[in-house]
């Protein structure tokens, strides 16, 4: 009897139906570069215990100016490094090139598809719903193409209500074409999006209001996790030293993490301009 | 001194095959040559023999084995190919040897007819000049030997060499030692010996299969099946072949009823002339030499998808431009890319779902204007690049931007020159009071080329925000095709009071202002 359960169990597991999508994942190993994509920035990787979790879906949230974009185009300039192809999936087509090559991204590993965006939808603001799915379609295609180390797809400024419209189901179906494979596939929006089928999400913040004169940092403001490092460098949203945009201070939270046995951590990061 | 020759009997020492016989067409350039169109000695060839080598369109070797019992001995073989080539209109060398190259040399030197009988190949090239030498290397080998071979003729020249048969003459084992180990090639070659044996040329193999429909279809998904089948025996010869398909060619029968001819028009159309039969081309060229029929089955009916027929099909026709096969080394120490076939399946549908224009691998363009980019098709080709032996050093994390493709048009309330509350009417971007701004940064460009002036609001928008391009499979097409391209503008960096940070921009010929990118 026991031997008939223990064969059926490892039936289940191969067909990895031994689990269901809330579920905790087996934790992963940090060390192991086949599991974990390195976002390549030291602090944030050594929170997430490696990187972004290869097979699952990813989300990275937070407002605008919170360092979304910044934080994924160091993601993917890291995975292109390792030599990977990685997908952009830009929903509403806003990607900088221009910051992109100053991300350190290796271009032409870089598969860029770009979504159509009805400006002045009017009337018909169904244009932009259809836009988006039409975007999770094509998100659809390139995880069905597969081998693709990291896969974005980039709802940031998509509206709120259009993303909830989607289906739930939408991201279960993403979440099993991604499951097994060596995809690090991460969704970018401003709130979480994929539910229960994410598995890290990662709530970005900008910390509070800053003013910097003469490359001195007042800080005005706080989190309301209080995370502050002592006013100077990254006390504040932006920084204008001496009348110059010097880059962005914000906060990295893990508020969900399936394959984690803790759900916490955060960590206060800077951009450069 | 030349080599032993075999005793004179009809086999080789060492097998009971009997010599073969060569024959070699030459067609010296000059006006005949020009005139006569490329391939004719080939074709003059193909009549004598299913074995012969084509080294360029002036020069054919020919195996003529066994045609003495057709034709007679070696010197009526010989007429015959001359009689053939005066048929087509030139005046050929020709020259028959028991050795492919002797029968090459002697092509070369000789007009006419020449006959080298057996064992005496070496006597008969020996008082042939050395110059022949260099010839008969760009005639017959590779062509990065061509170099050395000079070299090598200077150097025979410069030893006081003027013939073959001094060269043959040589001691093997000095000449190595002083020329290197193609010596020994140059050497046989002068006596008349094969180097190696000749390579048949074949024929093009047309790689074509058509279907006739006893019923005409009018939807794309019965004809997957007809492409199927039609494909998988082509996907088979072309696997034999060790080849692959890089043009795939889909011809399409289209046939339409014609309107009835006016009772009394005196046409007299019969039932059959009643249909109209056009012939619907479409062309794909695959980025990489695939036959796997599944990934060409897809292209095609993306491809059709895309550009459908407008009337029923009533026959399929399929056309593979066949070139040399993919020849791929899988290493386990780095990462797995998609295919190229997977990477050609994806592009395929991206450009069905999205447009051709709306993917790609983006670039850079050497401008000052701001967002410009190109787009450049994305290889699916991708080199295994090594990872790096150490984890990549991180890098500091720059300020991006997210760019409005069109820049909202937006309110800005100024003080003291410095905007101090931006407001806008598109939703998403309520905006707010300023909390901080740097600025401004003034930045202009292409105000000289013609037609530039960006009158009134839209030249100050497009040309300030609008992309350099957005080319479909590689192609740019900048934008001053119907836009403006000059831009003139005042840009500054806002942090409003709801947290975000926006760059903005005022036309300085409009004076309107615009959201131009997010600072994220």
């Amino acid at each position: 009897m026991a031997l008939a359960r223990a064969h059926l169990e490892s039936l289940l597991r191969a067909r990895q139906l031994d689990r269901t999508l809330t579920t905790a994942l087996p934790p992963l190993d940090p060390r192991d570069e086949a599991a974990l994509a390195a976002a390549g920035i030291t602090a944030l990787d050594a929170t997430l215990g490696g990187g972004f979790p290869r097979g699952q879906l990813s989300e990275l949230v937070g407002p605008r100016s919170s360092g979304r974009t910044s934080v994924v185009l160091q993601m993917i300039a890291a995975a292109t490094s390792r030599g990977e192809l990685v997908a952009l999936v830009d929903v509403l087509d806003m990607l900088d090139v221009e910051s992109a090559a100053s991300a350190g991204i290796a271009l032409p590993q870089l598969l860029w598809v770009r979504g159509h965006v009805v400006v002045n939808a009017g009337m018909c603001r169904d244009l932009n719903q259809r836009a988006l799915e039409q975007a999770i379609r094509a998100l659809t295609l390139v995880l069905q193409a597969g081998n693709f180390g990291l896969v974005v797809f980039d709802a940031a400024e998509a509206p709120a209500e259009a993303v909830r419209r989607l289906p739930f189901t939408t991201w279960m179906r993403l979440q099993r074409m991604v499951e097994g494979s060596q995809t690090a596939c991460v969704l970018v929006g401003a709130e979480p999006m994929a539910r229960s089928s994410a598995g890290l999400t990662l709530r970005l913040a900008g910390i509070g209001i800053g003013i910097r004169d003469q490359g001195i940092g007042i800080s005005k403001g706080r989190d309301e996790k209080g995370i502050v490092q002592n006013g100077v460098g990254s006390s504040g949203a932006s920084r204008f030293g001496n009348q110059l945009f010097d880059g962005l201070d914000f906060t990295a939270r893990v508020v969900r993490a399936r394959a984690r046995e803790r759900e916490e951590g955060s960590v206060a990061l800077a951009t450069t301009a | 001194m030349p080599s032993p020759r075999p005793p004179d009997d009809e086999t080789t020492p060492h097998s009971l095959l009997p010599l073969p016989w060569h024959a070699c067409l030459y067609l010296p350039p000059g006006a005949e040559a020009t005139a006569a169109p490329p391939g004719t000695l080939t074709t003059i060839a193909e009549q004598f023999s299913p074995r012969y080598e084509r080294h360029h369109d002036g020069l054919v070797s020919i195996d003529v084995s066994g045609l003495d019992r057709l034709l007679g001995p070696p010197r009526v073989i010989g007429e015959e190919l001359r009689r053939e080539a005066a048929a087509h209109g030139i005046r050929a060398h020709v020259a028959i040897a028991r050795t492919r190259m002797a029968a090459m040399v002697a092509a070369l030197a000789h007009p006419g007819l020449t006959v080298i009988p057996h064992g005496e190949e070496a006597a008969a090239l020996a008082p042939l000049p050395i110059a022949l030498l260099e010839k008969i290397i760009s005639s017959s080998d590779a062509a990065p030997s061509a170099d050395s071979a000079s070299s090598a003729l200077a150097a025979f020249k410069h030893w006081g060499l003027k013939t073959l048969g001094e060269v043959a003459a040589l001691p093997p084992a000095d000449l190595v030692a002083r020329l290197g180990r193609r010596a020994l090639e140059w050497q046989a070659m002068a006596r008349g010996d094969d180097v190696r044996p000749l390579v048949p040329t074949l024929a093009e193999e047309r790689f074509e299969s058509t279907i006739d429909l006893e019923w005409p279809i009018e939807e794309l998904e019965p004809l997957s099946f007809v492409l199927t089948r039609l494909l998988e025996p082509l996907s088979t010869r072309l696997e034999r072949r060790d080849r692959g398909a890089a043009v795939l060619h889909v011809l399409l029968r289209l046939v339409t009823r014609l309107p009835a001819p006016a009772p009394g028009s005196g046409s007299g159309r019969s039932a059959a002339s009643g249909w109209e039969r056009v012939v619907y081309a479409r062309r794909l060229e695959l980025p990489s030499p695939m036959r796997d029929v599944r990934t060409l089955r897809t292209l095609a009916l993306l491809d059709l998808e895309s550009h459908p027929p407008d009337a029923a099909i009533d026959r399929v026709t399929i056309v593979i431009d066949p070139t040399p096969g993919r020849v791929l080394q899988h290493t386990l120490f780095t990462r797995a890319h998609p295919t190229p076939e997977q990477l050609s399946t994806l592009l395929a549908r991206l450009g069905a779902l999205m447009g051709q224009d709306r993917f790609g691998a983006p670039a850079t363009v050497d401008t000052y204007r701001p967002g410009a980019f190109v787009m450049a098709p994305f290889s699916t080709e991708h080199r295994d690049t090594s990872p790096q032996p150490t984890a990549p050093s991180p890098q500091p994390l720059h300020a991006a931007l997210r760019r409005c493709r069109q820049p909202v048009p937006a309110r800005v309330a100024v003080a003291d020159g410095r905007p101090v509350r931006v407001t806008t009417d598109r939703r998403g971007f309520t905006g707010g009071s300023v909390v901080r701004a740097a600025g401004p940064w003034r930045t202009s460009g292409e105000w000289w080329t013609s037609g530039s002036s960006g009158s009134g609001r839209s030249g100050g928008l497009v040309g300030s925000g609008q992309a350099v391009a957005a080319g479909g499979a590689g192609e740019t097409h900048p934008t001053h095709a119907t836009h403006p391209t000059s831009w003139n503008r005042d840009e500054w960096d806002v942090s409003l009071s709801d947290g975000a940070m926006y760059r903005i921009f005022q036309d300085r010929e409009t004076e309107a202002w615009f959201i131009d990118a997010i600072v994220d």
